[in-house]
């Protein structure tokens, strides 16, 4: 059998994982080894395709007309799709095989592969795999060395382990979604899953961890990541302060805004400035003077240097005491001006001070992301070029490949199931036709 | 049971911005030693503070992003300095540093100055910008890069004129420290194959550019802005909220979309408390109807917001999630403490802090797992408490010269 996936050489050849992952947080955590080298096999149910690959917004895309390539979310017309954009952030650089894993042929499929496999990857809720038959306990049995990463909002053990959660319900439940918004208001959130994304990245970070567990011990592991405890995680201090000084956050004054508690400083806070953007949200500069030599080039700068021996402005203390009023003197010098003009005058004096960028901001303007390639142009042979994020660290022995595409709805199923579990043609036929695979 | 990091030794250079990344590696089995400023890491003079008192050796802050760590401070502006610490990195396996690209070149201690002598080494830089690029110098801390990285951007309110809003707790740190330990590793896994280490360049500025979701892909493919919006994702349409506000006050995320399965238990649930309203009628039966009519609003929406109105939110939690609904409570942090689900997962461990006579449990980290026991391995350092035992350890120095170089400021 000659085809042979397309893995990029890197420091991960020869490691193999069966990723059951959709939605978000599970396709993170194995993404980010495929830059690395390693065989990542996304395994979809045979007739329901992973629902991003279908995620196609209502508009036309400005390098493709690709709305017009993916008109029939339901895969009716039997083509095969590469990826909707998102799909390839999602699973880049994975691979793609059907396999229905509730039919007892698909189950031993399955368990074969599970055999010649590294890692077992999955983000359902808590009971999916056990109710296959694939308990922890078997695939330590089936594979000794095996490392599993579940991830689930609550995790697999635990009385609200049954309990469904979603990247919003995650950061609600944790306490990430109330330290967010402005004082005595209702919270404002995060306006995206920082708990799928950052939180996927938590998970690919434990995964990697795993494997080199197993790889030194010879044994391996079951990683049962709640992400709800990944954003406990993220909030430490809170718990130490609640615990050592009996200080709740549910308070008075709390969350601050974007002011700063802790260290106290001011001024420290969005400012508006000239412009709209094309919702028509207020245009606006975040600045911040965190040492007294910052505000000494900061009162200079907007001209007001009696700010400084302003008993009210003078010191640390003073200002953040009276925050409101400062924030108000430095709101008149931003509103007529630029935010980019405002972020380049006081950052030349040694002052934070750097716009609110918004996503049109990053990727068509932000030179220092154009420098750092972090939106790189990638090919797909359906859609032609398009851009993607890339995986961003940079590593001077083993840079992750950026370039790489995902793949199509079962693109490497000659792979998977010709040369790694050595079927032949006639087997896969009837395995598809009694929709095995 | 050994840890996946047990036998590794790190260093750490004191900054805010990595210091997460020392901490993940010691609760994962490393030997972390920080190296501080002679007054104290920077993280020291974050607040909250035991009992509210400005002391390097009480920040809580501090204490929770160095646990397990050992301390030796040494002033590396000072020449000794510098050479104890270019020793110190000839025999680590990894060493972690946040200074602004060209500092530690001017002292000999860049990844070009220090590999020769360790072909071993992992040298991670976690810095603002990465190491080159137009806006490499800029001025940072962890809400600037929220608000130019386009976390701050997507969140807030709907209201168009109000301010955009980042979260709290160094989010944009955290994120990029968790990159950055999966960054080394990889270099520690190609390590046990080549037996050589490399360099790791990661920016805060790039890890968030890649962490907002949805909002760069509607423009970057679609030509799409997205708006603001109160408790949920921004988007390029304004969408019905989610966010409720239950009878005791605390918000809820609530959807308001109900599978046949689930409507009769709704309907169930808002009769009971008299808010059913024409909700009770067949036509509300179809899926669609139910479908469309919850993306205006409408019916659905008084009701539900009528019937939470009149159920504290963990009583609705329970009862949603009973149903089959995806619904959770908007919980201040501390909320957590009394849910018990996480008292069975062992997620709170106890750290002897002998020196105030307490103990203190401390969020266990990340993951639950036996095998990969990834958690706190005791109490974070007093500001130089390992300077004269690591000096002799690692560099042979005795005691009396480290007396005589405290004296002269190089060390504490």
């Amino acid at each position: 059998m000659t085809s042979t996936p397309n893995i990029p050489k890197g420091p991960l050849n020869g490691i193999r994982i069966i990723d059951f992952t959709w939605k978000a947080v599970g396709p993170w955590s194995s993404r980010m080894l495929t830059p690395y080298g390693a065989e990542v096999i996304h395994i979809e149910p045979p007739h329901e395709p992973d629902d991003h690959r279908w995620d196609i917004r209502p508009a036309v895309g400005r390098n493709f007309d690709i709305q017009a390539k993916h008109n029939d979310h339901l895969f009716g017309n039997g083509a095969d799709y590469y990826s909707a954009p998102y799909y390839s952030q999602l699973h880049n650089g994975k691979l793609s095989a059907s396999l229905n894993a509730r039919n007892p042929k698909g189950k031993e499929l399955l368990e074969e592969l599970i055999k010649k496999s590294d890692a077992v990857v999955e983000n359902f809720s808590a009971r999916v795999l056990g109710n296959w038959g694939l308990s922890w306990e078997r695939l330590h049995e089936l594979n000794p060395k095996l490392v599993y990463l579940s991830t689930s909002g609550f995790g697999h053990e635990g009385s609200l382990s049954h309990y469904r959660t979603y990247g919003p319900i995650v950061q609600a439940e944790s306490g990430l979604t109330f330290t967010s918004g402005l004082p005595e208001r209702e919270p404002a959130g995060w306006g995206y899953s920082h708990m799928d994304i950052a939180g996927g990245w938590i998970g690919g970070l434990g995964l990697i961890m795993a494997l080199m567990q197993a790889r030194k011990t010879g044994v391996g592991t079951h990683v049962d990541y709640a992400v709800t405890e990944g954003a406990m995680t993220l909030l430490g201090p809170y718990f130490l302060d609640y615990h050592a000084n009996g200080r709740p956050t549910r308070r008075p004054g709390f969350p601050p805004g974007n002011h700063s508690e802790w260290p106290p400083v001011a001024p420290h806070n969005t400012y508006r400035c000239a412009g709209i953007d094309r919702q028509g949200q207020d245009w606006w500069v975040f600045i911040a003077c965190e040492t007294q030599e910052q505000f000494e080039a900061f009162a200079n700068e907007i001209g007001k240097p009696e700010l400084l021996s302003d008993p009210k402005f003078g010191t640390m203390a003073a200002r953040k005491q009276n925050e409101a009023e400062l924030d108000e003197i430095i709101s008149t010098w931003t509103a007529p001006r630029r935010r980019y003009e405002i972020q380049d005058r006081l950052q030349a004096v040694g002052v934070i001070a750097v716009a609110v960028q918004g996503p049109e901001d990053r990727v068509d303007y932000d030179p220092q992301l154009r420098h750092r390639e972090v939106y790189p142009v990638i090919q797909n042979p359906e859609v032609g070029e398009y851009e993607i994020e890339a995986f961003v660290p940079k590593l001077s022995r083993t840079p992750p490949d950026n370039s790489l595409r995902a793949t199509a709805v079962r693109e490497n199923e000659q792979y998977v199931y010709g040369y790694l579990l050595g079927l032949s043609e006639s087997e896969m036929a009837a395995l598809r036709s009694e929709g095995v695979i | 049971m050994t840890k996946v990091f047990d036998g590794l030794t790190v260093i750490e250079l004191a900054d805010r911005r990595n210091q997460m990344v020392g901490k993940i590696m010691s609760d994962a089995g490393a030997r972390v030693i920080q190296i501080e400023p002679t007054k104290g890491s920077p993280g020291r003079w974050v607040g909250p503070f035991l009992n509210d008192v400005e002391d390097p050796e009480k920040s809580l802050d501090y204490w929770w992003f160095n646990t397990g760590k050992e301390s030796v401070a040494i002033d590396i502006t000072r020449l000794p300095g510098q050479q104890m610490l270019r020793r110190l990195i000839e025999q680590a396996d990894v060493f972690v540093e946040s200074t602004k690209p060209g500092t530690l070149a001017k002292y000999g201690l860049d990844y070009a100055s220090v590999a020769p002598s360790n072909s071993k080494l992992i040298y991670a830089s976690l810095t603002d910008f990465g190491q080159d690029g137009p806006w490499a110098q800029l001025e940072m801390n962890d809400p600037a890069h929220l608000a130019l990285g386009g976390q701050m951007g997507v969140g807030g309110y709907s209201d168009p004129k109000e301010t955009p809003i980042g979260g709290q707790g160094r989010q944009a740190y955290n994120a990029a420290s968790v990159i950055t330990t999966h960054s080394i590793s990889i270099a520690l896994w190609d390590r046990m194959t080549t037996d050589l280490g490399q360099y790791v360049d990661v920016a805060i500025h790039d890890c968030c550019a890649i962490c907002t979701e949805r909002p760069v892909s509607y423009w970057m493919w679609y030509n799409q802005p997205s708006v603001r919006q109160t408790g949920q994702h921004a988007g390029p349409v304004y969408a019905l909220p989610i966010q409720v506000q239950a009878a005791d006050g605390r918000h809820m995320n609530a959807r308001f979309n109900f599978p046949n399965n689930v409507w009769p238990k709704m309907v169930e649930w808002l009769t009971e408390l008299d808010v059913v309203g024409d909700l009770a009628s067949e036509k509300w039966l179809d899926a669609p109807t139910r479908a469309a009519a919850a993306k205006v609003g409408g019916e659905i929406e008084v009701a539900l917001k009528a019937l939470l109105a009149k159920v504290p939110a963990q009583e609705a939690f329970e009862r949603a999630q009973a149903m089959g609904l995806t619904w959770g409570v908007i919980r201040s942090p501390e909320e957590n403490l009394d849910i018990s689900h996480f008292k069975e997962r062992n997620f709170w461990r106890d750290i002897e802090h002998e020196d105030i006579g307490k103990t203190l449990p401390y969020p266990r980290g990340f993951y639950f797992s036996e095998g990969l026991d990834v958690s706190p391995d005791g109490r974070a350092p007093h500001l130089g408490e390992h300077t004269k035992a690591i000096l002799s350890e690692k560099l042979g120095i005795d005691a009396a010269q480290v007396d005589l170089l405290a004296q002269t400021g190089v060390v504490r």
